[in-house]
């Protein structure tokens, strides 16, 4: 049966500006705004905007990603002609396999998968974004405009253009040009990677782009230009909603503190459920000394210190006096008696011992940063890590 | 393959749980912010690998289908047997009220027992509240010559209950229905291990006889004919529910450490139906003190001693003391809540205040608007 359209999730990328936090798991499958990976959000806005049927396209640390994905349940994808399938490079019989070279070489070595479901458009998703969008809204007009590429856009400032890969449109509307990161901006339309192709086209373009010795086998910088060039209808598709790329420590940060805002964006709107896996756990607990201030709490937490401004993930412990400030705690992070933790970012089960102080408050100097601590980090008593460090092993600390 | 089946009684609603079960079974109830009370039997059998399970319910079972569903969350959604769902069908018109007692329950399912292969059969109340090592249960039936092992406390229950007299060389000697408070013998969490053969004939012998009581009527029969039978003490957490004083105190006795501890351990989780995708938010201005607060609540306002389930909301200025708030109850800004535990998808409008008392609770119905 052929579909309207499906998804194909890059999630390929190592996600190096992580690197703490990616050391084990691929970019998509980092923790996120409490209970969520990132990948939860495209994943959810596929399911809520009619879409069954979702490829995720991955080659790197797939392990974690792969159990957390499994069947898809929690996000209703598990479908009978459909469903959500991680898909690594591969070998086929004759050939040298090989890993994904760019964004496009990873569409065109799983052309075989979308094919057998011979769909009529395809959905190209980046598994590093937060927000929520309906992309059915965006393929009614990709499907009205006639387009054989429809690129969702985000008007940004003229400063932030010159950092973007920017659309420059014609009087009708479509796309005439497309410019990464122009030091003179046209327009400001950026693109924010989430692509709607007729099926066809990408396909015809997919491997006229392979067979082509010098391109970077890349949407933006090879696939884009093509089709431009070629006279093909390119729309831009205006998201004005919340929408963020997390790949530095930086903007990861920013953005699960965005998730204090609903006016940002509202997590508890019933109609756009974000949906995610995770383990049963007892509701969390707040003690007798328990200070909670505009924060997100999970399941299974245990609070007897005090905890502002922050995001805390599922079974976190914060410990007596200890106190928590701007920062992000993943899965099973323990903050001991007396510790410190601000505008830190803070790994899965890692062990923050008593009396450690972990990052600082702004003091306006350039090299300040958030501080990152790793997965399964123990930082022993009375440490102290400074802002903007980046600790992945316990001997650092 | 195991050779034990469990069989959970969910049929009983108890008058004395008032509002909490105009519209459901005791064993559907809701308790510990997150949990159905039919999850820690669910998961007490998970736990110890038993996985084809029996649930004898007879009316009002809509909540608690809902809640179980195919089973899924505790691994009995099998593709042979697993979770089986038991309205009364064994005997047409041998019953058409209330069942008057469990064995009477058990011989209207009795097709179902008949046909399960395995050699043991785990008997637990829905209603009963504790994390039993199941495991430790079956492994010490196993090496002993008894037909039925019981499972009991090792503390006195607040409500009346049947106690066991145990005699020297570690059998049962007596049962003591309906006591109260301290006295001889040791308390019943009325839940067995039980040979499916004894099992059986015991209901069979109870039938021939009209009676239909398990422990007034098959237990005293199997004992006074001299029949083995062996006790296991369950030395943690443990409550059965059958009032509101006792689903209150229970609800209370998490916001322990120590007894959370005992009832969720690590190793032996309690399972229940999927989680929320959100987290809860506490906004600038809220306190939360003592309290056990499930996923998707937004708190603006002050609780002490409560315990929220998902999707509460708690508008600014509000103050809720000794509360148990149940899902999608919204209470607005500068209500005074103490001692009341509202229903599912309570509203309470801005400036209400509700005060009950710790022997009574105010229980708000479900889906009242105040």
């Amino acid at each position: 049966m052929s579909k309207s359209c499906i998804a194909m999730l890059l999630a390929g990328g190592q996600g190096s500006r992580l690197y703490a936090l990616t050391r084990d798991v691929a970019k998509p499958g980092v923790p996120f705004g409490g209970k969520y990976r990132i990948i939860d959000f495209p994943l959810s806005n596929c399911a809520n905007s009619g879409i069954d049927t979702v490829g995720v396209l991955t080659q790197y640390r797939p392990l974690q990603l792969n159990s957390y994905i499994g069947n898809g349940q929690p996000w209703d994808l598990d479908v009978d002609d459909g469903g959500v399938y991680i898909l690594p490079p591969y070998q086929s019989a004759g050939e040298k396999g090989s890993w994904f070279s760019g964004t496009a070489n990873a569409i065109y070595q799983n052309m075989a998968f979308i094919e057998n479901y011979d769909p009529e458009n395809v959905l190209i998703l980046s598994g590093d974004h937060i927000y929520k969008m309906d992309y059915a809204a965006m393929l009614h007009e990709h499907l009205e405009k006639n387009a054989a590429l429809t690129i969702s856009v985000q008007q940004v400032s003229m400063q932030e253009a010159t950092r973007m890969g920017i659309m420059n449109t014609g009087d009708d509307g479509y796309i005439c040009e497309f410019e990464e990161k122009p030091a003179h901006p046209k327009s400001d339309l950026a693109s924010m990677g989430i692509y709607i192709f007729n099926w066809q086209k990408l396909r015809h373009y997919l491997i006229e782009d392979e067979n082509d010795p010098n391109s970077q086998k890349d949407f933006g910088k090879n696939i884009i230009p093509s089709m431009l060039a070629a006279g093909e209808k390119l729309w831009p598709y205006k998201f004005e909603g919340y929408w963020r790329d997390v790949g530095t420590i930086t903007s990861l940060w920013d953005a699960n503190m965005d998730m204090l805002t609903t006016s940002l964006i509202d997590l508890y709107d019933p109609s756009w459920p974000i949906n995610s896996r995770s383990p049963v756990r007892p509701p969390h607990y707040t003690g007798a000394e328990a200070e909670v201030i505009n924060s997100i709490v999970s399941e299974g937490c245990d609070i007897c210190g005090k905890v502002e401004n922050s995001v805390l993930s599922p079974s976190v412990s914060v410990q007596k006096n200890a106190k928590v400030l701007y920062s992000v705690l993943m899965p099973g992070a323990v903050i001991e008696e007396d510790t410190e933790v601000e505008y830190a970012i803070i790994g899965e089960n890692t062990v923050v011992h008593r009396g450690a102080h972990i990052g600082t408050a702004p003091d306006g100097t350039a090299e300040w940063g958030v501080a990152t601590v790793g997965p399964n980090v123990e930082v022993r008593e009375g440490a102290t890590v400074p802002a903007s460090a980046m600790i992945y092993d316990s001997e650092e600390v | 393959m195991n050779n034990y089946r469990g069989i959970i009684f969910a049929y009983k609603s108890y008058p004395e749980l008032r509002e909490l079960v105009n519209r459901r079974t005791a064993a559907s109830l809701p308790i510990f912010g997150r949990y159905r009370l039919i999850d820690f039997s669910l998961s007490s059998l998970r736990n110890a690998n038993i996985v084809n399970v029996g649930v004898v319910m007879q009316r009002d079972y809509q909540s608690l289908l809902d809640h179980v569903g195919s089973g899924k969350p505790w691994d009995m959604s099998r593709r042979e047997d697993g979770l089986r769902l038991l309205p009364p069908f064994g005997l047409p018109n041998y019953h058409t009220g209330n069942y008057s007692g469990t064995i009477e329950a058990l011989n209207s399912v009795i097709s179902y027992i008949k046909e399960c292969p395995e050699k043991y059969i785990v008997l637990m109340l829905g209603n009963l509240c504790a994390n039993i090592n199941l495991k430790e249960v079956c492994r010490m039936h196993e090496r002993s010559d008894a037909e039925i092992t019981a499972i009991c406390a090792n503390y006195v229950p607040d409500v009346l209950h049947h106690r066991y007299v145990v005699g020297d060389d570690g059998y049962v000697m007596e049962v003591l229905f309906d006591r109260e408070g301290n006295g001889e013998g040791i308390p019943s969490l009325e839940c067995y291990i039980i040979n499916k053969d004894t099992l059986l004939r015991l209901m069979d012998r109870c039938r021939s006889l009209d009676l239909h009581r398990f422990h007034q009527d098959a237990i005293s029969m199997f004992l006074r004919e001299g029949g083995k039978m062996r006790t296991y003490i369950h030395r943690t957490y443990a409550r059965i529910i059958k009032d509101v004083d006792g689903y209150y105190a229970a609800n209370m006795d998490m916001l322990s450490s120590a007894n959370r501890a005992a009832l969720f351990p690590a190793n032996r989780p309690v399972r229940t139906k999927n989680a929320e995708g959100v987290s809860t938010y506490y906004s600038e201005g809220s306190r939360s003190i003592n309290s056990l607060v499930a996923d998707n609540c937004i708190i603006e306002g002050d609780i002490e001693n409560c315990i929220l389930f998902p999707g509460v909301r708690v508008g600014k200025g509000a103050v809720l003391r000794n509360c148990i708030v149940m899902k999608d109850t919204h209470i607005g800004t500068d209500c005074r809540l103490d001692y009341v535990i509202t229903d599912k998808k309570v509203t309470i409008s801005s400036g209400l205040t509700l005060t009950g008392s710790p022997k009574l609770p105010v229980v708000v119905p479900k889906e009242s608007d105040l």
